[in-house]
């Protein structure tokens, strides 16, 4: 039991925090089928069909932020453009779900349609085909990513660069994507989607189902990244952080490492966007806009970085308050945000799972003021 | 109220009324027997298409015989039905006219008309015929060689089915120049076609003295036609007033795009300039730079309207009593800023970003909460509202030569703070090597506080240059943010000059490809130059000397 529990850990401690939050989910994972499905639906404790798609979209929000804090926490590169990998996947899976409900019949989507199209163009072809589409995300994604990757970190754009870099990225494919003749339905986006698996996606099986797949595959990841952080990978990553110099020095070819953790964090967020977007039932460019990029990194530094169950204890946070607050009081949401990425940022700046900070500011607080008295 | 406001209300009415008393004058004179002038509007109110178009062209060519009441009645009478003023009624048709209505056929007023009187009906075709006859109307009865400008400048538009030969017989009775100017354009079609050669070398030195495409089409047009009745002398005019004209054409499409850049690149400058000092001084973005934007803006907007309250005499002069708020407003909020979070995290320019991003959205969410969402409106004085044609169809606008001009202003300030101040003395010496700086007495922490402002201030000042040519709202500096960021990549970190150059270039890439290839793609193509520049040049344009 210790051996299994140590090969979760990854290292040769255990690790109470992170198994406490592993644990949360794997809580998650089944308690959502007992409560959303069977008979303890209708009891007080179930969960109605919004409840269960907030879960599910949490979950997604949360493998998002666990492939950022990868890049950020660990190679220390801060992307404002993770939101481009996740709308890869969200709208991959997207055509696959409109090419579904167009199998055996005619005709186009109201968005072809509107380009003057009669059928669907060589592209979309082969996206019926679940396998294809899942494919198509993962190599679309690693191939967009390693372009990026390739050519920033060859020049060693670091740091605000490169930052602002991936910022400008998601913001042009915005534009382009926002156009309705790129033929992906302009700022409306692609919607109408019926089915996904032969559910429907409406109905509460489905958003039982696609909400426990998303943990499920949180969970998974959260392990297989943790195995492969706290391993050698993970301390030649810390180390590029640190010092990419003494590494290169030391003979390590960092441009390779990093290249291939990025892909593989972008190829994460594109899975999540793939889970997302059968939630909330629509791709559009909302998942390109830079705010939501930013986002992402404000669920990981309110969380902490470097953690992996930090970025996702921040992502769970950071949405249940927003969905909250959207709800009942969306004046006030930007305020929070504002309110709390500030004290994260100046006060708790490695986020809540070091709470240190708080207690050295406090104590230098204290005795600067006793110094004062005496004086 | 103050007197400005009473000598424009006072001219306005005086203005009104004399239009009102030559209308009234006009069409109460009875000229034609009223049998004709009920035939007439009877055609207009209810008649077919074609003809309505007949009834226009007679009244037309009766007009250009009939002595000058008749003609002024038949001016009034066709503006007014263009115009859309005409009250249909079962026996004649009404006007309102001064707070009355006036009888077009027995120049009688009423105080009120029948109900059943009703608008005639004009469609978008007969609006289309209706108007060409209406400035011939014009142009024969007008007595002010500038209404006959105007009708001339109409018909030059299009000639509709008014026939150009009754044209050319105004046009040999002219006697003002500019009036038979713009008919010569107006005949020029008619005089290529008729096959006569006086009246087509006529045409084409016409069209050679007007450098636009309109006229290089037309001579592309007539070059084009294999029409025996050209003779070998028309041919060699029309096609070395063609080169001519396409020569210049061509010249003014490339100076336009060029001032276009250079109008783009000098906003690009005014917004990047800050956050190029600000950079180059700390290696910190300042995302809310593109809300300082924002809020000189709207410290521009805030003057505006404080002036029009206070004292409206100096509204004309908005723009320039506004320059040390919209400087000095983001300046004190950037200080603030920088005193409340930026010096907390001078190690850690990641976290600054996100923090500046947070700064930013809550700039953009107090403006939307205290003043609104909707775009602001300027008041555009006078003296900014034209602009004058430097040669062909190259024009000049004020308001974008304004823009220019406080770039200009900004950047020479700029250069004057950095090199022959004691701040910006400091400011180089920090950017060069902090520690060493510090050894020597500077006081860096103050030197970066002072800087901020600075810089958050010429934001502020872009603000302003903006305010001319851009919709002002709570949201309108997120897309500049990217831009101007990109500009301090290329430019080298901490040079102005760097980001002058970088400006004005990506302002030109930007100006060169819009007009052809649209907005977005001019932002992808500039994107992946910068990107495929930054492989060759990663330290931009002007890299910084000095140790680290």
């Amino acid at each position: 039991m210790r051996q299994f529990i140590l090969w979760i850990c990854g290292g040769s401690k255990i690790d109470r925090r992170y198994l406490v939050v592993l644990g949360l989910i794997a809580l998650v994972t089944i308690g959502l089928p007992l409560l959303g499905l069977g008979s303890l639906a209708s009891s007080p404790l179930g969960l109605d069909g919004f409840q269960v798609n907030m879960v599910g979209q949490v979950m997604a929000f949360a493998l998002l932020a666990m492939a950022h804090d990868l890049v950020w926490g660990y190679a220390g590169y801060l992307s404002l453009g993770h939101g481009l990998f996740f709308a890869v996947g969200g709208y991959l899976i997207g055509m696959h779900m409109i090419k579904l409900s167009y199998v055996g019949e005619t005709g186009v989507p109201t968005f072809l349609d509107y380009m003057g199209l009669t059928e669907f163009p060589a592209y979309w072809s082969g996206f019926e085909y679940f396998g294809y589409a899942f494919l198509a995300v993962i190599v679309l994604s690693a191939l967009v990513s390693f372009l990026i990757g390739f050519l920033a970190f060859r020049s060693r754009v670091v740091g605000v660069y490169f930052s602002i870099l991936s910022q400008a990225f998601v913001y042009v494919v915005m534009l382009v994507m926002s156009r309705n003749d790129t033929g992906f339905g302009g700022n409306n986006g692609i919607a109408d989607f019926q089915t996904l698996f032969g559910f429907s996606l409406g109905s509460i099986e489905f958003r039982v189902a696609i909400a426990t797949i998303s943990a499920l595959i949180l969970m998974i990841a959260l392990i297989g990244l943790r195995r492969l952080t706290t391993g050698p990978l993970g301390k030649l990553l810390v180390g590029i952080r640190d010092d990419e110099d003494r590494l290169q020095v030391l003979g390590y070819e960092t441009l390779w490492v990093k290249t291939g953790i990025w892909c593989l964090s972008a190829m994460l967020a594109a899975i999540a966007g793939l889970l997302y977007v059968p939630q909330i039932q629509v791709a559009s460019p909302q998942l390109l806009s830079p705010i939501f990029s930013i986002e992402i990194a404000v669920w990981v530094a309110i969380g902490g970085r470097g953690y992996l169950y930090g970025a996702i204890i921040g992502a769970i946070l950071v949405n249940v308050v927003k969905f909250w607050l959207t709800r009942f009081m969306p004046e006030l949401w930007p305020f929070i945000l504002t309110g709390s990425v500030l004290f994260v940022v100046v006060v708790l700046r490695n986020g809540l799972m070091d709470p240190g900070p708080l207690f050295t500011r406090a104590k230098f607080l204290m005795s600067w003021r006793a110094k004062k008295e005496k004086v | 109220m103050h007197r400005q406001y009473l000598d424009m209300l006072s001219a306005i009415v005086i203005a009104c009324s004399l239009m009102f008393v030559t209308v009234s004058n006009a069409l109460a004179q009875p000229i034609l027997e009223p049998w004709d002038r009920f035939e007439i509007v009877k055609v207009w109110c209810s008649g077919e298409r074609e003809a309505r178009i007949i009834s226009f062209q007679s009244l037309l060519e009766d007009v250009v015989d009939a002595d000058a009441p008749a003609q002024q009645w038949a001016a009034n009478l066709i503006g007014e039905y263009r115009d859309g003023n005409f009250r249909c009624a079962r026996d004649t048709v009404y006007i309102p006219n001064d707070e009355q209505f006036l009888d077009v056929i027995t120049g009688d007023r009423f105080k009120a008309i029948p109900d059943d009187a009703e608008k005639p009906f004009l469609n978008i075709p007969l609006r289309r015929a209706l108007a060409p006859f209406a400035s011939a109307v014009q142009l024969v009865a007008a007595e002010a060689p500038e209404e006959r400008l105007l009708a001339a400048q109409g018909l030059a538009r299009t000639l509709g089915d008014v026939s150009p030969a009754l044209i050319e017989s105004i046009y040999r009775q002219e006697k003002d120049m500019q009036v038979a100017a713009a008919l010569e354009d107006v005949l020029v079609p008619a005089w290529l076609k008729s096959g006569d050669t006086d009246a087509q070398l006529k045409a084409i030195s016409t069209l050679a003295s007007n450098y636009t495409r309109t006229s290089r089409a037309a001579l592309d047009k007539f070059l084009d036609q294999k029409t025996e009745n050209v003779s070998e002398a028309v041919r060699t005019a029309a096609e070395s007033a063609r080169s001519s004209v396409h020569w210049v054409v061509q010249l003014s499409e490339v100076m336009t795009v060029a001032y276009h850049g250079l109008s783009y690149g000098s906003v690009l400058f005014l917004a990047a300039l800050g956050l190029a000092i600000i950079f180059g001084l700390m290696g910190v973005i300042n995302l809310a730079q593109a809300e300082f934007v924002m809020l000189g803006a709207y410290a521009t907007w805030f003057v505006q309207e404080a002036l029009r309250a206070l004292a409206p005499g100096l509204l004309e002069y908005y723009l320039f009593i506004a320059i040390p708020f919209a400087f000095l407003v983001p300046a004190l909020v950037g200080a603030f800023m920088e005193w409340s979070i930026v010096r907390h995290l001078y190690s850690r320019p990641l976290l600054t970003l996100l923090a500046t991003w947070a700064v930013s959205l809550l700039l953009i969410n107090l403006v939307r909460v205290t003043v609104g969402t909707q775009n602001l409106s300027f008041f555009t004085p006078e003296y900014l509202k034209s602009g004058f044609t430097v040669f062909g169809e190259f024009s000049i606008t004020w308001s974008r030569l304004l823009s220019i001009f406080f770039a200009g202003i900004t950047l020479i300030g700029t250069l004057f703070v950095i090199y022959r101040t004691r701040f910006g003395l400091r400011m180089r010496a920090t950017t060069q090597h902090r520690q060493m700086a510090g050894c020597v007495g500077v006081s860096t922490r103050r030197t970066d506080a002072m800087a901020f402002a600075f810089g958050s201030g010429l934001a502020g000042i872009a603000g302003l240059a903006l305010s001319t040519i851009y919709n002002v709202n709570p949201t309108m500096g997120t897309s500049l943010i990217i831009d101007s960021f990109i500009v301090v990549v290329v430019g080298g970190v901490g040079s102005v000059l760097g980001t002058a150059l970088a400006a004005l270039g990506i302002g030109q890439l930007n100006a060169i490809i819009e007009p052809q290839y649209g907005a977005v793609a001019s932002k992808v193509l500039v994107l992946l130059a910068v990107i495929l520049f930054i492989q060759q040049k990663p330290n931009g344009l002007f890299p910084r000397k000095g140790r680290r």
